[in-house]
């Protein structure tokens, strides 16, 4: 082999390691409420749904909407994202939040409402209603 | 009865598409692989000719299953579960139309369709050489795509892939409905999805299938020339087509993006999202192949990196069609498509494209083309590929990235997606490579320089970009030294390859696509920087409340900093406030227009710039999304105004409203339902006095003044605490959370039957609610509906003021990033038209 090859290939091993530690740093692990206390930083996703006994609003004082959710472990936690209600909120299936555990309350920078769209049609109600 | 014949016509299809490939195969194999022994031979003649009639057979029955599939669209056949789950009666025909493939069947078949276009246009203009491997290659690819929409049955497997033809019934065997009435048609379907209703992404999906189909090309013609070890000539006719691949997913990339950014409020045109990648890494190894291809012509090296590109280009393809539609990427991507049973067809596919593809270079490593001695560092040939390698890295990179729910397990258990800042961080200084190794190609490649003469050359456009870099630096206030470089580079890509471009424009017309191509991607470089200096347009004091967010001073009620800034402002109708400095900004009307769907209302906001005067409207509409929503949740969304503008653009829209909380109010009332909403409101009754009475069953929800109401439950009145002679005693456990504060009372008004010698009579005083002068009375319990009455006085509040909250962001640059992808479209058509006339030249010459 020539050298050039080999030059070549040790490059590409070594770009490949550097991207990928960067890469291992860049992605985080799902968590819930719980192991969300005990991680540091401020980019934790938790994954959950919204407890919909409890009341979920909009203050205009603090221009914060909190809301009550509960992880995939089924702790209740309440919720403050820094916006609006987002669109989807109540038909969400599946809401993850990412921000920090704070005490009780977790303060999420970010919000990702998964919802039953047109291209994940599991779900039926009108269909399941009509007798 | 329709669905069985487009069942059948899938099918056949899939046979014709078997047997196709296989007689194509026949062909290639006695093809010789020099030009001159393809003299018509009669028999081989003939298998071709079956070959490219069953291919033009699959063609057609693929056709008129779709013909089919719209006539069922268009007629409305709810039995069908492809039709039940995209379409309604109300839909515009447009919307029809754009419904055949707005699911992944139809999307397939689509796909299908190109592909078919396409091999029409290679039987019509391929030389005999190639003929026949590619068009095999190009059959081998439609045998997949059309095992995932065929339904073909398998004996002891069941059907293949999923059927567009499927009925509602055969989907849902477990619905209650399909088990009493088997031939129940439902009279509505659930409709397109209101986000998918624009022009701009109904014209997405055929752009971007035919890019797909016309990557296909180059993979064929790059296996082919392996199988008849034909390494040279292959390029010559792979090129227009690579580049026409490239114009397509470009342009696809371009719509999918301005319609992102017009009718999506998160308020850009690119999030790294999965299925955006998705179309990029293609777009980034297409480039890099056609770059490959160019050394390979001019300078007969680079015949391995040709053909890797060609194939990488392809397998990308498939890899993250599996990604974005195998379910892998489920809690990944906000498009989330949901596994049809088609994750271990799709993995095959890759499989065999990359197998295939792979296989076949090693086989013939050995015996490929290697140049004999090296190139010099300064040389077109040496720099270009130095561009090629790092255009590699750069969707290696994104596809690591992407992959993250597979490669991220090496990590960590359950892996979230990257940040966005790693890709940002990495195609940064890739970008900088790639805008500096522009200029240089382009100067090495019209002017033949060696590196002396270079650097005089270059001399010119470095001084012009540092100018321009410190003007621009200093006028946008840029601190940060990567952006500093990040603009040099882009900035001196322009000079650079504007001014061969502008000596190009004299001499030789014809062949300026290669230097517009790169004049766009540096002018597009320049666009995307506007995206780190975006600016939320708040009034004064949200201003200094966000400085002092940044400095840490503000604390919540538990008294941790707070750390989000205040990204919007609230406005009350008619009452103007400051904002960003520099505009007036007012409220003007909301009113219900049903302009584009029902409930559609739109706002009238009034922009008046303090510092010019010059005052103007801008209308953004929030509708219910009543496709996606179930009678009694009704979602909302909202739609985008921009205002473009050379430099900068306003992107608003309104986050929420007085209007919107009335007609959720109105909605609920007229259609109650058992879901519970926050939304959800009891019927009410306002009495003269200002008093409110409540109907509301348990856990149910009211809005009584400024505050919600909700009833947990029954608390059962100990008899202690009962007046003498009672029977029995209920207390309602009410609590009241103030809508504004956020400040929570509980309260709970009781109501105890009693008797005493003239008969039973109720004990129900009024309870005083804490914080608050009101008080509350439990009127009457209506046990057959499980609810309760309540009379709320003293929680009027103020009279109903008309409000928006307005988020609203100052957007620099992004009329540069739709002029920097005009001009790479631009280009691009010039070169696959110089392409082409060369190509046929060539033939004719031959």
């Amino acid at each position: 082999m020539r050298p050039r090859v080999l030059f070549g290939i040790a490059g590409i091993i070594l770009f490949t390691s550097v991207v990928m530690l960067h890469f291992s740093k860049s992605i985080s692990s799902y968590v819930d409420f719980e192991q969300a206390a005990a991680t540091p930083g401020d980019q934790v996703h938790v994954i959950g749904t919204w407890d919909s006994s409890q009341p979920a609003l909009f203050s205009t004082e603090t221009m914060t909407f909190s809301f009550y959710m509960t992880d995939e472990s089924g702790n209740t936690r309440r919720v403050t994202y820094p916006r609006p209600k987002p669109n989807n909120f109540e038909q969400a299936d599946q809401i993850v939040v990412i921000g920090q555990m704070r005490g009780d309350t977790f303060i999420s920078r970010d919000m990702l409402v998964k919802c039953p769209s047109k291209y994940n049609d599991s779900s039926h109600p009108e269909l399941s209603q009509l007798q | 009865m329709i669905g069985i014949v487009g069942h059948a016509l899938l099918s056949l299809a899939f046979l014709a598409a078997i047997l196709t490939t296989w007689f194509w195969y026949l062909v290639a194999k006695d093809t010789s692989s020099s030009a001159e022994s393809t003299a018509p031979n009669l028999s081989p003649g003939r298998v071709e000719t079956i070959a490219a009639v069953l291919f033009a057979a699959k063609g057609l029955l693929t056709l008129a299953a779709s013909v089919l599939l719209l006539y069922l669209i268009f007629s409305h056949q709810f039995q069908y579960y492809y039709v039940y789950n995209y379409t309604s009666t109300d839909l515009q025909n447009i919307y029809l139309w754009a419904a055949f493939y707005s699911g992944q069947e139809g999307s397939l078949l689509l796909w299908i369709l190109s592909s078919f276009l396409v091999g029409l246009a290679i039987l019509r203009w391929t030389s005999p050489v190639y003929r026949a491997p590619v068009m095999f290659f190009m059959a081998l690819t439609q045998v997949f795509l059309l095992s995932m929409v065929s339904g073909f049955p398998i004996p002891w497997y069941g059907n293949l892939g999923a059927s567009p033809f499927r009925t509602l019934a055969s989907t849902m065997p477990d619905a209650l409905i399909f088990q009493t009435r088997p031939d129940f048609v439902p009279s509505e379907g659930s409709g397109l999805n209101d986000l998918l209703r624009s022009p701009w992404i109904i014209i997405h999906p055929p752009v971007i299938f035919l890019g797909f189909a016309m990557m296909t090309v180059p993979w064929a013609f790059a296996l082919a020339s392996l199988w008849k070890r034909t390494y040279h000539d292959w390029i010559h006719a792979a090129l227009p087509w690579t580049l026409g691949a490239n114009l397509c997913l470009l342009t696809a990339i371009f719509l999918g993006g301005y319609w992102a950014y017009v009718t999506l409020s998160f308020g850009g045109y690119w999030a790294w999202d999965p299925v955006e990648n998705a179309s990029l890494v293609p777009w980034i190894f297409g480039m890099a192949g056609i770059h490959a291809m160019l050394i390979q012509k001019k300078h007969a090296r680079a015949h391995k990196a040709s053909i890797i590109f060609a194939i990488l280009a392809y397998v990308s393809i498939v890899y993250q069609t599996f990604l974005t539609r195998s379910g892998v990427l489920g809690d990944a991507s906000v498009h989330s498509f949901v596994d049809l049973g088609l994750y271990n067809l799709l993995l095959f596919f890759i499989a065999v494209v990359s197998v295939v593809g792979f296989g076949l270079l090693f086989y013939r490593y050995r015996e490929l083309p290697e140049a004999d001695e090296e190139s010099p560092v300064i040389s077109r040939e040496f720099m270009m590929f130095a561009g090629v390698m790092v255009l590699f890295l750069t969707g290696l990179v994104i596809i690591i990235g992407t992959s993250s729910p597979i490669i991220g397990r090496l990590f960590v258990p359950h892996p979230t997606p990257p940040d966005q800042q790693f890709y940002n961080n990495w195609t940064l200084p890739f970008a900088v490579f790639i805008a500096v190794l522009t200029v240089i190609t382009q100067y090495l490649w019209w002017k033949r320089l060696d590196s002396e003469a270079l650097a005089s050359a270059l001399i010119r456009p470095a001084l012009i970009a540092s100018v321009v870099t410190i003007i621009a630096l200093v006028w946008a206030d840029i601190r940060n030294l990567a952006y500093m470089i990040y603009l040099f580079a882009a900035i001196f890509a322009v000079a650079g390859n504007g001014s061969i471009l502008l000596g190009m424009l004299r001499s030789n017309p014809k062949r300026t696509g290669g230097s517009l191509t790169h004049v766009g991607l540096a002018v597009l470089m320049i666009g995307f920087l506007g995206a780190a200096y975006d600016r939320p347009m708040v009034d004064a004091r949200t201003q200094d409340y966000n400085r002092a967010v940044k400095a840490r001073q503000v604390m919540d009620s538990d008294g941790f900093p707070v750390e989000q800034p205040i990204e919007f402002v609230e406005l009350e109708k008619g009452i103007p406030k400051l904002i960003d400095g520099r505009y007036m900004v007012t409220f003007v009307d909301a009113e219900i227009t049903e302009q584009n769907r029902p409930g559609e209302q739109e706002y009238e906001i009034r922009f008046e710039d303090v510092n010019s005067g010059r005052v103007f409207t801008m209308r953004p509409t929030v509708y219910p999304m009543l496709s996606n929503s179930s009678p009694g949740a009704v979602e909302w969304t909202v739609d985008t105004a921009v205002r473009t503008g050379w430099f900068s653009d306003i992107f608003m829209y309104v986050a929420g409203s007085s209007l919107v909380d009335r007609e959720i109010e109105r909605m609920n009332r007229e259609q109650p339902s058992s879901i519970r909403s926050i939304d959800q409101l009891g019927p009410q009754m306002t009495g003269e006095d200002g008093s409110v009475t409540v109907r509301l069953g348990r856990g149910g929800v009211a809005r009584v003044g400024d505050y919600t109401l909700t009833f947990r439950n029954f608390v059962y009145v100990d008899p202690s605490e009962m007046p003498d002679n009672s029977i029995i005693g209920v207390k309602a456990d009410l609590l009241l959370v103030h809508r504004e504060s956020a400040d929570t009372v509980s309260v709970q008004p009781r109501y105890i039957l009693t008797y005493d010698r003239e008969g039973q009579y109720v004990y129900n005083p009024p309870e005083k609610i804490a914080l608050t002068d009101g008080e509350v009375r439990f009127l009457n319990v209506h046990p057959e509906a499980d609810e309760i009455e309540l009379l709320i006085r003293g929680l009027e509040g103020e009279p109903e003021r008309e409000w928006i909250l307005m988020s609203a962001e100052h957007k620099p640059l992004i009329s540069v990033v739709w002029l920097g992808t005009f001009l790479l479209m631009f280009g691009f058509s010039i070169s696959i038209f110089y392409r082409w006339a060369d190509q046929k030249k060539r033939e004719r010459n031959e």
